[in-house]
C-alpha cells in the first residue's frame, strides 16, 4: 500500500482533497493540451528557478527584481505578475527597468 | 592633372558607396532590451548605440551576410535591425490572419526572405475560444503569413537550425528532427529527452556566436549536462559534467572549445576536456540570463534578467566593467564584421 506523505490538517484542506459532486480529477501535467492559460509555455523545466544550491545563494533568482521581466513576459507567473502574453503585454513600456520603474508598474 | 584628381574622386565615391550599408568594422555585441536594443562596442566595451523597438526581446538571428539582425518580440513581431544603420527597417506580426499567436523558437532560411517559428494559437468564434494545435511553421518575413506547417507536440519551445536549413531540431520535452526539403514540412526523427528525465530551459544556444555550434545545458535528477548541436552536421554530443551541478539558464563557448561559461546567479567556467567545473563565482549584480564571449576568448560577459552588464576577465574573472543598461535584457548577442 503507498504510504500517505501529506495528510489534511483543517476543513479547508480536506474541502481540497474531497471531489464535489460530479467533479472529476482534471489536473493532467505534462499529457495533453495544457491545463494552464493558452500562452504559458509548456516547456518542462518545473524547479529551476527553487535553485536547490547547498551553498549562498540559496533560493530563487537575485535579486529577485532581475527575473520580473522574464517571469512576466512569456506568463510564466500569471497570477504574480503581469500576464506579458494576454492581458499586459505592453507593461514593458512603462517599465522597461524594473529596478528603476517599478513604481510605474500599473496593472489589476 | 585633372584626370588624376578625377580618378581619386571616382575611387572615393566606389570606395564610400562600398562602406555604404555595411557596419563598421570590428566587434559588437547586441544587448536585447525591452522596447530597446543597445549596442556595445567589443573593443571599448562602451555602449555605442541604441535602437529603439517595440515589445519584450526575445530570440535574433543574424542574417547570413551579416547586414541584419532579425529581433523576435513579445512573441509575435519580428524587428529586422540594419546592422549599418542601427535601425529598425522593417517589422513583422505573426498574428495576422485571425489567429493570436506565440512564437516559440526562431530561425531563418537560408532563403533570406522566410523563417521558421514554433507557434501555439488561439482565436474567438462565436464566443467560444478555439486553440490551435501547436506546429512549427516557415512564414514570410515580409508579411508574417504562414506558407506550410506541421503539427508537432505541446512545449517546443526553441529551434535549431541544422545542415544548410534542410533540417531543423525543435526542442520540446523531447527533440523533434524536421525535414524541411520536401513540399510539406516532416518530422522523421524524434530524440528522447523526456523519458531520460532531461530537463532543458532551451532559450539560449549561441550557434551564431560559436562559430555554428549550439551549446544548450539541461539537468537530470543527478547531473548537469551540456548538449552540443553541430549546424553543419547536425551531430547532438551531450557532455554530463562531473561534480555538483551548477544552476544556469545559458551557456556560451570559448573560441578554442576547450571551456565553456554559464551563467544564473554565478559566472561559471566549465572544462570541456575534463567535463567538469573549473571555477564559479556569484554575479555581484545578480542573476544574469545570457553569457557570451569575445571573439579573441580574452573577456566574457554576463547580462540581461537585470539592466546590468559586467565585463569579466576571462582568465581571471576580475570584473573589468559593469554597464548600466537602459532596460532589463533577455540576451547578448556577439557578431564580427
Amino acid at each position: 500500500m503507498k504510504k500517505k506523505i501529506i495528510a489534511a490538517l483543517n476543513e479547508k484542506a480536506r474541502a481540497i482533497e474531497r471531489l464535489a459532486k460530479g467533479e472529476e480529477k482534471t489536473a493532467a501535467a505534462l499529457g495533453g493540451p495544457p491545463a494552464m492559460p493558452q500562452g504559458c509555455t509548456t516547456i518542462f523545466d518545473t524547479g529551476w528557478e527553487t535553485n536547490p544550491r547547498p551553498t549562498y545563494p540559496i533560493g530563487n533568482c537575485q535579486a529577485s527584481a532581475r527575473d520580473f521581466h522574464g517571469c512576466a513576459g512569456d506568463c510564466w507567473w500569471p497570477a504574480q505578475v503581469p500576464d506579458g502574453l494576454t492581458n499586459h503585454s505592453d507593461f514593458d513600456v512603462a517599465c522597461p527597468n524594473i529596478a528603476r520603474d517599478w513604481r510605474n508598474l500599473k496593472y489589476e | 592633372m585633372r584626370w588624376q584628381r578625377l580618378l581619386f574622386v571616382g575611387l572615393a565615391a566606389i570606395l564610400c558607396a562600398a562602406a555604404a550599408g555595411r557596419a563598421a568594422a570590428g566587434e559588437r555585441f547586441y544587448y536585447l532590451g525591452y522596447e530597446i536594443i543597445q549596442v556595445i562596442d567589443g573593443d571599448t566595451d562602451a555602449i555605442v548605440a541604441d535602437i529603439p523597438i517595440t515589445g519584450a526581446s526575445r530570440e535574433a538571428a543574424f542574417s547570413a551576410d551579416r547586414k541584419f539582425l532579425y529581433v523576435a518580440s513579445n512573441r509575435h513581431l519580428v524587428h529586422q535591425v540594419d546592422l549599418a544603420r542601427n535601425r529598425v527597417v522593417a517589422t513583422t506580426d505573426v498574428s495576422n490572419d485571425g489567429w493570436d499567436r506565440v512564437m516559440f523558437g526562431f530561425v531563418l532560411d537560408p532563403d533570406g526572405r522566410t523563417a521558421y517559428g514554433g507557434f501555439m494559437s488561439r482565436r474567438t468564434a462565436a464566443g467560444e475560444v478555439v486553440i490551435g494545435t501547436p506546429v512549427v511553421a516557415q512564414f514570410e518575413l515580409e508579411t508574417g503569413k504562414l506558407l506550410r506547417s506541421v503539427e508537432v507536440p505541446w512545449g517546443v519551445a526553441h529551434l535549431v537550425s541544422v545542415k544548410g536549413g534542410t533540417m531543423l531540431y525543435a526542442f520540446g520535452q523531447d527533440l523533434y528532427k524536421i525535414d524541411t526539403t520536401g513540399r510539406d514540412l516532416k518530422i522523421t526523427g524524434t530524440l528522447p529527452m523526456f523519458e531520460r528525465k532531461m530537463n532543458m530551459l532551451p532559450f539560449w544556444d549561441y550557434a551564431f556566436d560559436n562559430g555554428g555550434l549550439a551549446s544548450m545545458n539541461y539537468y537530470t535528477p543527478e547531473f548537469m549536462g551540456l548538449m552540443l548541436v553541430d549546424q553543419q552536421t547536425g551531430e547532438i554530443s551531450e557532455i554530463p559534467l562531473k561534480g555538483d551541478p551548477a544552476m544556469a539558464y545559458s551557456v556560451v563557448l570559448s573560441p578554442d572549445r576547450t571551456r565553456a561559461y554559464a551563467v544564473m546567479d554565478e559566472l561559471t567556467v566549465i572544462d570541456l576536456v575534463g567535463k567538469t567545473y573549473l571555477e564559479s563565482m556569484p554575479i555581484a549584480e545578480g542573476t544574469c540570463y545570457a553569457v557570451n564571449v569575445s571573439g579573441d576568448g580574452r573577456k566574457v560577459y554576463a547580462a540581461g534578467g537585470g539592466s546590468t552588464l559586467t565585463v569579466y576577465d576571462a582568465g581571471t574573472l576580475k570584473v573589468l566593467k559593469v554597464l548600466q543598461m537602459a532596460s532589463d535584457g533577455m540576451d547578448l548577442r556577439r557578431i564580427n564584421f
